[in-house]
């Protein structure tokens, strides 16, 4: 029994009450929002050395022995994700000292950002497929009211498709919840995984997964099932589209990760060979869509749907080395997603735009926001020495491994896909001539740490580029620990015993 | 080794700071650390020229199955690599100062020159299979850089992406060769994988891996047809072109497939393709050089022609074409260095690369004209200079092929012609003849700038007339890592009359005559065939692959997502259809045996009532009072349901909840006009057969489950607990507030959340875009 | 086993997939409203259905008289009615929202991708077309 795991759910509750209380003063609303998120990142390093040194850590609440009540376990992947999500939250919320405006911060702005976060570190933690379901649409409630906070016609309209498609999501997800405790009597995860390879219709069982795998699907944005990332997520504000471009699609790839290593193992070769199909799809699809667009954000969006795809390959192989993969790739593409949106917000506020083709000059003026772009690009594009390599190299090597070359040749050619239309952002907005008309008057005037403030959207990218670097570096701690995630989810019993006790 | 790769990327890092405290002597002091390096590996020759082989390394990753090392090799081949890069390098970083002194980006310049010092360096001493990726993976991004370095120029980015994908398309498969490789043999360090040439070759993956590996060295090398990124890089400014485009990167192909020769030569497919497109690239290119008349274009394709003709070597196989491959590759470092960095000198000073606009700079730039021409003649062939020596040992190694070797002599001294004449372009037209006017007033290149040219030419005449400084110490080796055993040889300026003379008497009989009907060549319709042929319509396909990618994209973007909701939603039913409803028939199968026989005449009513109500909602679907009404009319049916089946609480809620919905849909109703069904009665009758589908899974899922055996032993542990333990008669609200009080948790926030974002919903003001 | 129930939520589940096709914004919620009923009454057919005794204990025993209704997905959908109606209440002051900023409630209108002015590749197809196919 580990008291602490049930802080990264209270912290950003606290929080994010503290703030509503607080609502009328915007200065109190920051100090709280940062602060808040210098506290649940603290909770979240003490966890993760529990995790660590001692392994999988569990919380019954309430007392109440699994599976008869909702149990909280960390795993090392749940710590992992919920590292990342720390840090982002922490990034995202000094990025938002400038880029969000006051109007937006006194309809409760940073209370809404906790929780979110409290939602998907929920959705981390919990051990009950029903709970999960709880903190998804806590999730999902505050993701909806912060993309159409604002409302802009662009805001509600993109707003509108990302919530009736995720109601539907969620509504399938809840079938799929009704379903398997119909099939076993319970929601405990750890004890659905000792039932379901006992109920006498495997092939029910497998079905059942493939609800599973439309809804989370749907979270995650997979093919054919994205089509409302793209429409949305480039919408709000820089801040609110980073972390859902960086974090919100990836509680969908963790939830896939969980019950397709946990709960759905009974029939791999049917299962693991349809998430290999949809892997490949997803990343062609993903990034051609990329590839066809001319606007900085849309860019990034269709990447994101690419990028998943890697992530779902390695899930797929169902190996150590694959599952790493996948879960270094989740991390690395939170890290480099996210800042390649904060970075687009910052040339949009020395260029006025996020159309490329109004855009230039950037390298020539801003030398420093022209590397820190090429670190996140580049990591991206998955080019050593830099984060994304580690992710390439492992997913590349886990295919070769298993012999899926079809696949491992798709992800290769992605990978250059994405390099290509990285590139089209850079050639223009970077290396392009500076427009003719349009440009606001500062442009190459004011300073990135001069006056304007431009420095508290920088210092975020700063640390962000310089996470980037340090992992691609000295990615061995970082590889190491998605090997003992991985190695986790490969022997469930070592979960189940940590939830159920010695059987 | 480590330590010094580290120190040229550290103080690459650091050039701009170092810039702003020597300005413009920054160039002599940041020549300081390729010295250094230079000098560093020439400590080793004695060793390695007895036969030894270095390696350090250093764990980079280190787990059970994956580990990656940062460990170097160094042997001839290495060894012979690194002293030109490092060696040229120095020159370069000198008279890039002198090129570019007065630009803004100088300071960038050193700092990327520096950063693919170090990367060049790397791809050649790295000994980990993955390390030798990282480092070619570097050498293609700061190549890229530089290639743009003159970014706001159009021309300049569009080289620069297309260098980038070329040889990044390239180096990708190399890593999937390499990694495969890997796996073939278990061995990660190219000094290990030396002995096992056998394994690998015998392989059912040699095959692919050896395309692989190909296609990464052909990318990098420029080698027909992938060629044209090349040519086209030459927008650089001339150090870059210099360095990059012939000294080094573009060898990096070279030195890989040399490198891997041990392990994956000596097969007919290795002679066969190696030999073939090396052939056919030293062909092509060397006639195509002829039809320019911009300096730097006319040595940019004698260098696609001087890669062609070491891809030819290797693909030979024979002892002597090694010994040929690390001579050739050494002369060809020395004059064509000079010769670029004269024509950059020249472009500096003179205005023009255009040789029909130059002439007669002999007397202005003495120095520079001195070098251009010795380097020149080294590059004809001609005695006593280095590249003599080179010429004739190629030409013996093309004599001893196992496979057609006349072929192959006749197309190698076809070529040369070429270049004869070529060289005798590049140094005669613009420093001989009759002085012409330029668009700027021509003088002497400063002494950086001079310095490099005039060093390598004096090595290539100190090496043509003494080459036994070299041989044993230098080449031996480097000839004999490339061939995987010891060999014996000596070089000599003189061997006596014998063919390979006999024919680089013709080559320069040939070459002359060739230079002298140069103009009417040029224009001529077989030469204007061959270019377009050869240079254009590799660069054509290059833009149809990319157009047709993008408007692939385009369509497809098109065509999926086209912004109706409608269709992403039917989409996403029908995927969840076909993925359930296909996995649920054949992994499952139907389970079927309906029982009406205890259903109450309650839940007929109901039933009937509800099935009426959803009818009416969909009858009726013009007037939404209706249809809200009916809505509400099967919210109540389920209450009732819930009631008689036990869940009286839920009844209760599900009455609330119901009422309340339906008096928030129709205060938005009030507000918001109706709208007429628009669609099609296709898409209608299509989304009614999509919903009946979905309606009919859905029942035959519950009827396979609940055919199953099911234990509610949760909810019994709960009747048993609920009041000796929870203190609550209520099992379902002990559930609620004590069992999963989580989930409760969860709720309350979710409706709260929902209420401000009600709130915010009505009463925030609408921003007009997303700016503060 | 009850067979009449796994039939009605088919039907209501249907009804609600109709509806969230239609082209007014109104009516696709009116389809989540009827999916989500339906996936309640799911939820509580798979529970298994025995008796139409509530699971309360009487004072004075400790145990509920046996058999009792399967109190476990009861709460459950407590729970997921009342998010359902949040998200819903939600959903409808964004319906209200959006028609009160962009004037209409025709999704083909309204839901079209937020302008997308990368004029040369994307974007010109003619929505009404699209309508009829």
């Amino acid at each position: 029994m580990n008291g602490f795991l049930v802080f990264p759910i209270i912290i950003p509750l606290i929080v994010a009450t503290l703030a509503l209380l607080f609502r009328k003063s915007s200065v109190m609303q920051r100090w709280i929002g940062v602060t808040g998120m210098v506290i649940l990142l603290a909770s979240v390093i003490v966890l993760f050395r529990d995790v660590y040194v001692d392994g999988i850590q569990v919380l019954q609440l309430g007392d109440w022995d699994a599976p008869f009540g909702i149990t909280l376990v960390g795993d090392m992947l749940s710590m992992l994700m919920l590292g990342i999500s720390a840090v982002m939250g922490l990034i995202i919320a000094v990025y938002s000292l400038y880029d969000i405006d006051k109007e937006r911060e006194r309809f409760g702005y940073y209370p809404l950002l906790h929780i979110l976060l409290m939602g998907v570190n929920g959705s981390f933690l919990t051990g009950d497929i029903f709970n999960l379901y709880v903190w998804f649409e806590v999730m999902l409630i505050a993701s909806f009211i912060l993309l159409a906070l604002g409302n802009s016609k662009n805001q509600l309209q993109g707003a509108l498709k990302y919530v009736i498609i995720n109601l539907f999501s969620s509504l399938l997800f809840l079938f799929g919840v009704a379903l398997l405790y119909g099939m076993t009597g319970t929601l405990n995860m750890a004890d659905l995984a000792q039932r379901l390879p006992e109920v006498e219709n495997v092939g029910l069982v497998t079905t059942v997964s493939m609800i599973f795998l439309v809804s989370f699907g749907i979270k995650a944005a997979i093919f054919p099932l994205f089509f409302w990332l793209p429409a949305s997520y480039h919408t709000p504000p820089v801040a609110i589209s980073a972390i859902f471009g960086g974090l919100l699609t990836k509680v969908g790839v963790y939830a896939l990760i969980r019950v397709f290593t946990l709960l759905f193992t009974q029939d791999i070769g049917y299962t693991h060979t349809i998430l290999m199909w949809v892997a490949g799809f997803t990343m062609v699809i993903g990034v051609l869509g990329a590839a066809s667009h001319y606007e900085f954000r849309k860019i990034l969006s269709f990447h994101i749907v690419s990028q998943i795809g890697y992530m779902i390959m390695g899930l797929a192989f169902n190996t150590a080395l694959g599952l790493m993969g996948a879960i270094f790739y989740v991390l690395h593409n939170i890290l480099a997603k996210s800042n390649l949106f904060l970075i687009s917000g910052i040339a949009q506020r020395l260029l006025g735009t996020f159309e490329l083709k109004q855009m230039g000059g950037l390298y020539k003026h801003y030398p420093f926001l022209a590397v820190l772009f090429m670190i996140s690009a580049f990591a991206l594009a998955g080019f050593p020495p830099l984060s994304g390599f580690w992710a390439k190299l492992t997913v590349v090597k886990a295919g070769l491994a298993v012999e899926a070359y079809v696949l491992t040749a798709t992800a290769i050619l992605v990978g250059l896909l994405t390099l290509f239309s990285m590139m089209k952002i850079w050639l223009t907005a970077f290396w392009g001539t500076v427009p003719e008309k349009g440009v606001p008057e500062h442009f190459g005037k004011i300073a990135l740490f001069g006056a304007g403030n431009l420095y508290i959207m920088v210092v975020p990218v700063m640390a962000v580029a310089g996470l980037i670097l340090l992992v691609g570096l000295y990615a061995q701690p970082l590889l190491e620990v998605c090997l003992i995630a991985a190695e986790q989810l490969l022997n469930p019993s070592v979960y189940i015993e940590a939830v159920l006790g010695p059987q | 080794m480590l330590i010094m790769v580290a120190l040229i990327f550290g103080i690459a890092l650091m050039a701009p700071w170092i810039f702003k405290l020597f300005r413009e002597k920054t160039g002599w002091v940041l020549a300081l650390l390729p010295l250094g390096s230079f000098v560093y590996l020439l400590s080793w020759m004695p060793h390695i020229a007895d036969g030894n082989t270095v390696t350090q390394s250093t764990a980079w990753v280190n787990m059970d199955f994956f580990s990656v090392n940062l460990s170097f090799y160094l042997d001839g081949l290495s060894l012979m690599f690194g002293l030109i890069i490092t060696g040229i390098g120095t020159f370069i970083v000198l008279y890039g100062g002198g090129y570019l002194s007065g630009s803004a980006y100088l300071p960038r310049f050193y700092s990327a020159i520096l950063l693919f010092m170090g990367s060049m360096l790397g791809v050649v001493i790295a000994d980990n299979l993955i390390s030798i990726f990282v480092f070619w993976e570097l050498t293609s991004f700061t190549s890229f850089l530089l290639i743009g370095f003159t970014h706001e120029q159009e021309n300049s980015r569009r080289s620069a992406l297309m260098a980038l994908l070329v040889t990044g398309i390239g180096g990708l498969a190399m890593l999937a060769g390499l990694i495969l490789m890997g796996f073939a043999t278990g061995q990660w360090e190219v000094s290990a994988l030396l002995n096992e040439g056998d394994i690998v070759r015998e392989h059912g993956l040699y095959l692919p891996i050896l395309l692989l590996i190909l296609a990464g060295a052909f990318t990098k090398s420029a080698q027909f047809p992938f060629s044209f990124w090349l040519p086209a890089a030459m927008v650089a400014p001339t150090p870059v072109s210099a360095y990059l485009h012939s000294a080094t990167m573009v060898k990096a192909g070279v030195y890989l497939l040399a490198r891997m020769h041990p392990v994956l030569g000596f097969t007919e497919t290795w002679m066969l393709l190696v030999g073939g497109f090396g052939l056919a690239t030293l062909l092509i290119s060397a006639w195509l050089a002829l039809s320019y008349t911009d300096m730097k274009q006319i040595l940019a394709y004698s260098t696609v022609m001087s890669l062609g003709t070491m891809m030819m070597l290797i693909g030979l196989g024979t002892e002597l074409a090694m010994q040929a491959l690390a001579v050739y590759v050494f002369s060809h470092a020395m004059y064509k260095g000079a010769l670029f960095m004269v024509a950059g000198a020249v472009d500096h000073e003179a205005g023009t690369r255009d040789v029909l606009k130059l002439g007669g700079l002999r007397a202005l730039m003495p120095i520079s004209a001195a070098a251009a021409a010795v380097a020149a003649l080294s590059m004809a062939g001609i005695p006593p200079l280095f590249g003599f020596v080179a010429k004739e040992i190629v030409y013996e190694a093309s004599l001893g092929a196992t496979l057609w070797p006349v072929l192959i002599i006749t197309v190698a001294v076809i070529a040369n012609i070429a270049i004869v004449a070529a060289s005798a372009i590049v140094v005669l037209r613009p420093f001989f003849g009759t002085a012409v006017e330029t668009p700027k007033k021509a003088h002497e290149a400063p002494l950086s700038m001079w310095i490099g040219p005039a060093m390598l030419a004096a090595l290539s005449v100190v090496f043509g007339v003494l080459p036994f400084l070299i041989d044993s110490a230098l080449m031996l080796p480097a000839a004999a890592a490339v061939w995987g055993a010891p060999l014996d040889f000596y070089l000599s300026l003189w061997h006596g009359i014998n063919l390979p003379l006999i024919l680089s008497i013709l080559t320069l009989a040939g070459g002359i005559l060739v230079y002298r009907v140069w103009d009417p060549l040029r224009e001529s319709a077989p030469m204007k065939v061959w270019q377009s042929g050869f240079a254009d319509y590799p660069v054509r396909g290059y833009d149809a692959t990319v157009n047709g990618m993008l408007s692939l994209a385009g369509w497809q973007t098109r065509v999926l997502q086209n912004g109706l909701i409608s269709n992403y939603l039917s989409t996403i039913i029908i995927t969840a259809l076909i993925a359930v409803g296909y996995t649920f028939l054949s992994r499952s199968g139907l389970v079927w045996n309906p029982s009406f026989a205890d259903v109450t005449i309650y839940e007929w009513a109901l039933s009937i009532g509800i099935v009426a109500s959803l009818g009416i909602i969909l009858a009726f679907g013009h007037s939404r009072l209706t249809m809200i009404v009916g809505a509400g009319i099967v919210g109540f049916g389920l209450a009732l349901i819930y009631l008689i089946h036990g869940a009286a609480d839920l009844a209760m809620t599900q009455v609330l909840v119901e009422t309340l919905t339906v008096i928030l849909v129709v205060l938005v109703l009030i507000h918001v006009p109706k709208l007429k069904e628009v669609r099609s009665t296709t898409t209608r009758v299509r989304d009614g057969v999509i919903a009946v589908a979905a309606g009919v899974l859905m029942t035959l899922l519950i009827f396979a489950v609940t055919a199953l055996p099911f234990d509610a032993f949760i909810s019994e542990f709960y009747a048993e607990a609920s009041y000796p333990l929870a203190h609550g008669r209520n099992i379902v609200n002990v559930i609620l507030v004590d069992f999963r009080a989580l989930d409760t948790m969860g709720e309350v926030i979710v409706v709260a959340i929902a209420g401000l974002a009600v709130y915010a919903l009505i009463k925030m003001t609408r921003h007009g875009a997303t700016q503060k | 086993m009850d067979t009449i129930l796994p039939i009605i939520a088919g039907a209501i589940f249907a009804s609600g997939i109709y509806l969230l096709l239609r082209p007014s914004l109104i009516l696709t919620i009116i389809g989540i409203i009827l999916i989500s009923n339906s996936v309640n009454l799911a939820l509580f057919t798979l529970g298994r259905i025995s008796t139409e005794n509530p699971p309360l204990i009487a004072a004075g025993s400790v145990m509920p008289e046996v058999p009792f209704a399967n109190p476990l997905p009861q709460a459950l959908i407590l729970t997921a009615i009342v998010i359902g109606f949040g998200l819903l209440a939600f959903a409808l002051a964004l319906a209200y929202r959006s028609y009160k900023e962009l004037g209409t409630v025709d999704q083909d209108q309204l839901l079209k991708d937020p302008e997308d002015t990368s004029t040369a590749i994307v974007n010109n197809t003619d929505n009404t077309e699209k309508r009829d196919v």
